[in-house]
């Protein structure tokens, strides 16, 4: 348990989260499937069963917030934005500099990008990794599994 | 006769060159993930499912299953020698294992795992080959309403015997079911959650959810929970188990040969569950039970033993009833779909080189596991040394090829970020994200079910409890609704999972 507990107080910070998230998502559920029929019991409509589902989670979450609100406290482990923000933007930018400069462009920058994110990273060893690997995925996806997908940009 | 001449069949298909091949890939890749902590079999299953679309179906299962196999073996090479459970599944081992190396007598420990699992692995295999054929038989008698009561108690039993909250999990197999339902309505047409994005229309693929739920979000895991990990290997001694070790090991093989055969078959088990159990089981009937914990060899063979069977014959309801009990199975399911084939009764009959083979296949596997594991073990140990940032970029780089690959857009890409980010986030509030997976591959069968069960009896319920098969199933799930409410059963059950903690 890396969280630390805090004797005398109550709420368990991951529960609440836990909550915030099952009741937002069926919330969404609910609205996007606003407009769809729901139909009746034996002909069940397109929208019958996600709204039963997206009710069900919408107590359930409220349900955990309620318990965790009488729960020993207990504290969400603290995030460490860096590593999320880095890995995100790495393969976010691979899928576009992929499509637009062929699989090279797109591995380069999905591995020396994705390298930052570890601040042990030594450089001589993320661009040998970076050679390496990208030699292997162009042979091994493209070539020898044949993904659709150029190799160089031109 | 019949069933030999099936055996053969598939002992003739799992030894083509190609099926050994990826046999042995797959028990390769298998013992390397199990063998480096960080990265489990459910990621590399995950990142490898894209892959397996260029492969025959049957290769491509095969090599998949030995990965999961694989990794029940790997993982306690490493929990025994150097106290680091390659997987949740040997952490018990980790307890007495590590203690028997401490003793200088980690050969013996390793050589007891290795032979426990086999042994277990053979039994479990011969499991589902005789299973298999009787329940897929049961199967075909089921009608909407018996599949619907099947699906709620797997669904339930597996939030149940899985660790952690069982409200958080059923909120995640409902989150599941309900990502599930993203995309063309099958039964009038008509798009719906689609936010009226046409990438969405075809619904979510699988191996965008699983990539990035297991692949991505683990990753960032891994780099923020940022820790030198000093490795620290105990030095190896004779590998041959002496007869004394033999004596008391054999029991214990056989013992947890069957809770982990027994308790893979049940929805939510599978090797973890097994693994815990058995040790616990050890120690309750063991005549010295103060050895537990200081270096008793029986801790070691019964939960080795008990987490390959599980691993197995978790495989006998997705095989007969088409049912994932786990997200390791629900894995192998989308690997069945990907290739057009849904596992179930029906398969048994019109493909049965795609069961046979498999389950030959795991025979063999579990048979070149004992070679990779007991003579190479020195090779595996030295794995263990490669640093995580020399790790992490070539699964990055998988995981972005796999997701772009299924439909070569960007979007899936993206998407598959986005659920980086959601499984980040379940990982901070404590969720596992497993149950959604499960209620995600389940959910499609689930509302077709309902709904056809429903048309049928025009929107009567009763049928639900007017069929005896569904009415059992039904009764145990109530039945373990009000366990769950019984606090001793709690505490039972937070007992069962509590050497984890330790």
């Amino acid at each position: 348990m890396s969280a630390p507990r805090k004797a005398g107080s109550t709420g368990d910070r991951p529960d609440f989260l836990t909550a915030a998230l099952f009741v937002g998502f069926g919330a969404l559920g609910l609205w996007a499937g606003r407009d769809l029929t729901l139909g009746t019991v034996s002909a069940m409509g397109p929208g019958y069963l996600p709204r039963v589902v997206c009710w069900l989670l919408i107590v359930v979450g409220a349900a955990v917030g309620g318990l965790g609100l009488f729960r020993d406290r207990e504290d969400i482990a603290r995030p460490r934005p860096w590593p999320v923000i880095v890995i995100l933007a790495a393969v976010i930018g691979f899928a576009f500099v992929a499509e637009y400069f062929g699989f090279v462009a797109g591995s380069v920058w999905l591995l020396l990008v994705g390298s930052v994110a570890d601040r042990d990273s030594r450089l001589r060893e993320v661009l040998l990794l970076t050679a390496g690997l990208t030699a292997f995925g162009a042979l091994v996806f493209i070539v020898g599994l044949g993904v659709q997908m150029p190799i160089w940009p031109f | 006769m019949d069933f030999i001449n099936l055996l053969a069949l598939g002992f003739g298909e799992a030894l083509t060159p190609t099926n050994l091949g990826f046999c042995l890939v797959g028990a390769l890749l298998g013992t390397l993930i199990g063998v480096l902590p960080g990265i489990g079999p459910t990621a590399t299953i995950a990142v490898l499912l894209p892959i397996t679309f260029y492969l025959p179906p049957l290769a491509g299962l095969i090599m998949l299953a030995g990965i999961y196999y694989g990794a029940q073996y790997g993982g306690s090479t490493t929990a025994i020698l150097v106290n680091l459970p390659g997987e949740a599944s040997s952490v018990v081992t980790a307890i007495d294992g590590y203690k028997m190396a401490q003793k200088g007598r980690a050969g013996s420990a390793l050589a007891v795992a290795a032979l426990g699992s086999f042994f277990a692995g053979t039994v479990a295999t011969f499991g589902i080959a005789l299973a298999g054929p009787t329940l897929s038989s049961f199967a075909l008698s089921f009608g909407p309403a018996e599949y619907v009561s099947l699906m709620l108690f797997g669904l339930l039993a597996a939030t149940v015997l899985a660790r952690g909250p069982v409200l958080k999990a059923i909120g995640m197999i409902l989150l599941g079911l309900l990502l599930g339902m993203v995309g063309i309505d099958a039964g009038s047409g008509e798009e719906r959650l689609t936010f009226s994005a046409m990438e969405l229309f075809d619904g979510i693929d699988f191996v965008v959810i699983a990539i990035g739920l297991f692949g991505f979000a683990e990753i960032i895991e891994n780099l923020e929970n940022h820790e030198a990990r000093g490795v620290l290997v105990s030095k190896l001694s004779r590998l041959w188990p002496t007869r004394e070790d033999f004596r008391r090991a054999w029991p214990a093989v056989l013992r947890g040969t069957g809770v982990g055969t027994f308790l893979g078959v049940l929805p939510g088990g599978g090797a973890t569950l097994a693994s815990f159990c058995a040790y616990s089981f050890e120690k309750k009937i063991s005549r010295h039970p103060e050895e537990f914990g200081e270096g008793a060899v029986e801790g070691v063979a019964g939960p080795e033993a008990a987490n390959n069977a599980g691993a197995q014959s978790s495989f006998i309801p997705l095989l007969t009833l088409g049912i994932p009990s786990n997200n390791m199975m629900a894995m192998m399911l989308s690997a069945f779909i990907i290739h057009g084939i849904t596992p179930g009764p029906t398969v048994l009959a019109t493909q049965p080189e795609i069961f046979w083979g498999l389950v030959a296949s795991m025979w063999i596997g579990n048979l070149m596991l004992v070679v990779i594991n007991l003579p190479m073990i020195g090779v595996w140990v030295k794995l263990l040394t490669v640093p995580y940032r020399l790790l992490y970029p070539a699964i990055l780089l998988f995981c972005c090829v796999g997701v772009y690959s299924i439909n070569n857009r960007i979007f899936d890409v993206v998407l598959a970020a986005g659920f980086g980010l959601l499984g980040y986030a379940f990982r901070k509030a404590k969720c596992e994200a497993g149950p959604l997976l499960l209620g995600f591959v389940l959910g499609p069968l689930l509302e077709t079910n309902i709904r056809r069960a429903m048309t049928i009896s025009h929107g009567d319920p009763s049928v639900f409890y007017e069929r005896p098969i569904s009415l059992v199933l039904l009764i145990a799930t109530v039945g373990m609704l009000v366990l769950m409410v019984l606090p001793s059963f709690r505490r039972t059950r937070e007992e069962a999972f509590q050497e984890e903690e330790a």
